[in-house]
């Protein structure tokens, strides 16, 4: 019975030895295609009576220098998915945005117990704006940090419009339908574009809020009605009486959409002309 | 097995994630090692010097750097790509691992890299894993160990822990004998370790 091992092939004949260069050795065993049925495990003297190595510590050494380099090629492999880095990205997005919101809140307290005199009320000042007022009125260690803030938007938005520019390239039909953005987000909570093209659209509608979901599942609270999706216009510009069939519409072709981004790659523009009908029928008020 | 007062330990190079050193051993934690829990707990499987070992779930490398204190080698099966890259590390500091990237499920991706083992350490979290073992027997010698740390969440979380593991008793029983099966318990919540030897 033939046996094909990492390093040659053996039979009742004898042993045809594979080489003893890693690289070539590495080529060979990744198209090794082992029948589980007939498959007897190695004994490693028949690879020195082969020739290829002459002790024990000699055909580990040979074995471990292959299958690194096996492992690497596979790695670089799966890092090349052009959605694990997405995933990488989008994630950060959000992180930095969690921080300068945090600075910021943190900022604007400082600054209220240098100013006393100073009040929020009856001006519209987000705190986006109280960063410039911060800007022009605090010395020294605050002034340092306001400007580390502002610094930080400038990240921001260019790590945004990155993210989206992949996200159109990564899943073409997913970012038509809801922008770049928020597609990003949809596989950043997924874990993939594989993932995401496996779920149903109701799971898709409401991938964001599992806390809401759970609670309704365990306590019978009121179904969430949207999760991620609710950051897109048309859900959350909605009357609130269709939002609800809105993003169920709109998930379900954010399914399709997916499967189309995983299996073809490329924008499909009868789907998404149909797609956008859909959609918007779907929030018109009977 | 070596104990310094309580503590286990493992002889070896250190510094492979932060762990204590302690009279110049490595402390191999219970609470971050399965296998060390199982021991301390009192199962009597020793890692003897010439053993050779099939390790399925190797992740980061942390417990497999441990193993390979004690055995001459270990075969470490890993699925996924960021882990793998701790592992790679881990297993060029340690010449007697092989690090082998492949699916627990799938043993014809590693077959032509595998010899004869003494005992077979799986540590997967799957819900399939007693099928996993079953396709795994292939390269455990008889006489052998299969130890299968189980964790129950990842069978089915909505059932009974103690079901779970009934069941994967009665399941590797129809081709192994359980030797040992003991809940790990302070230490890892819904885990157990069954350990079965391979029939001569």
């Amino acid at each position: 019975m033939l046996q094909r091992y990492w390093f040659g092939d053996v039979d009742e004949q004898g042993c045809r030895g594979a080489g003893t260069d890693p690289a070539a050795l590495a080529k060979r065993a990744a198209t090794l295609c082992t029948d589980m049925d007939s498959y007897v495990p190695i004994d490693w003297e028949v690879a020195r009576d082969c020739g290829i190595v002459r002790t024990r510590e000699e055909y580990i050494d040979l074995l471990r220098e292959v299958c690194t380099r096996l492992a690497r090629e596979k790695i670089t492999v799966a890092y090349q998915a052009r959605d694990v880095e997405l995933l990488q990205m989008v994630r950060m997005l959000d992180e930095v945005d969690s921080v300068i919101n945090r600075l910021q809140e943190r900022a604007v307290e400082w600054y209220q117990v240098t100013n006393p005199s100073f009040s929020r009320k009856y001006r519209y000042l987000p705190a986006r704006k109280m960063l410039g007022v911060i800007r022009r009125g605090a010395r020294g260690g605050l002034l340092d940090v306001a400007e580390e803030i502002d610094r930080l938007h400038g990240v921001r938005s260019r790590l945004m419009r990155e993210v989206s520019a992949r996200a159109d390239e990564v899943m073409p039909n997913v970012s038509a339908l809801i922008g770049g953005l928020v597609a990003a987000r949809l596989l950043s909570r997924a874990g993939g574009l594989s993932e995401l093209a496996r779920m149903p659209g109701s799971t898709i509608q409401v991938l964001g809020s599992e806390q809401a979901l759970f609670s309704h599942l365990r306590a019978g609270t009121p179904p969430p009605k949207h999760g991620i999706i609710f950051q897109h216009r048309r859900v959350h510009n909605a009357p609130r009486e269709v939002r609800g069939r809105v993003a169920r519409v709109l998930a379900a072709k954010l399914a399709i959409a997916a499967r189309l981004d995983y299996h073809r790659g490329v924008l499909v523009p009868e789907f998404i002309e149909e797609a956008q009908k859909r959609i918007d029928a779907a929030g018109v008020v009977a | 097995m070596i104990q310094v007062g309580n503590v286990l330990v493992s002889p070896g190079e250190g510094g492979v994630y932060g762990e204590r050193m302690l009279e110049g051993y490595r402390v191999w934690d219970p609470r971050r090692s399965k296998f060390a829990a199982y021991y301390l707990l009192g199962g009597g499987l020793d890692l003897t010097p010439g053993m050779r070992v099939l390790y399925l779930g190797a992740a980061n490398g942390t417990t497999v750097s441990h193993v390979a204190d004690y055995v001459e080698t270990v075969y470490a099966v890993e699925f996924a790509p960021r882990p793998m890259q701790d592992l790679l590390e881990v297993a060029r500091r340690r010449k007697n691992i092989v690090p082998i990237m492949a699916d627990a499920n799938r043993p014809c991706e590693y077959a032509p890299f595998m010899e004869e083992v003494d005992l077979v350490y799986q540590d997967v979290a799957q819900p399939n894993q007693v099928e996993i073992a079953e396709k795994n027997l292939v390269f455990l010698k008889p006489g052998g160990y299969f130890v299968l740390m189980l964790k129950m969440r990842s069978v089915d979380v909505r059932r009974d822990p103690a079901d779970v593991v009934a069941e994967a008793r009665a399941g590797l029983e129809r081709s192994l004998d359980v030797v040992d099966l003991r809940w790990l318990e302070p230490y890892h919540h819904d885990h157990a370790a069954i350990v079965c030897s391979r029939r001569e």
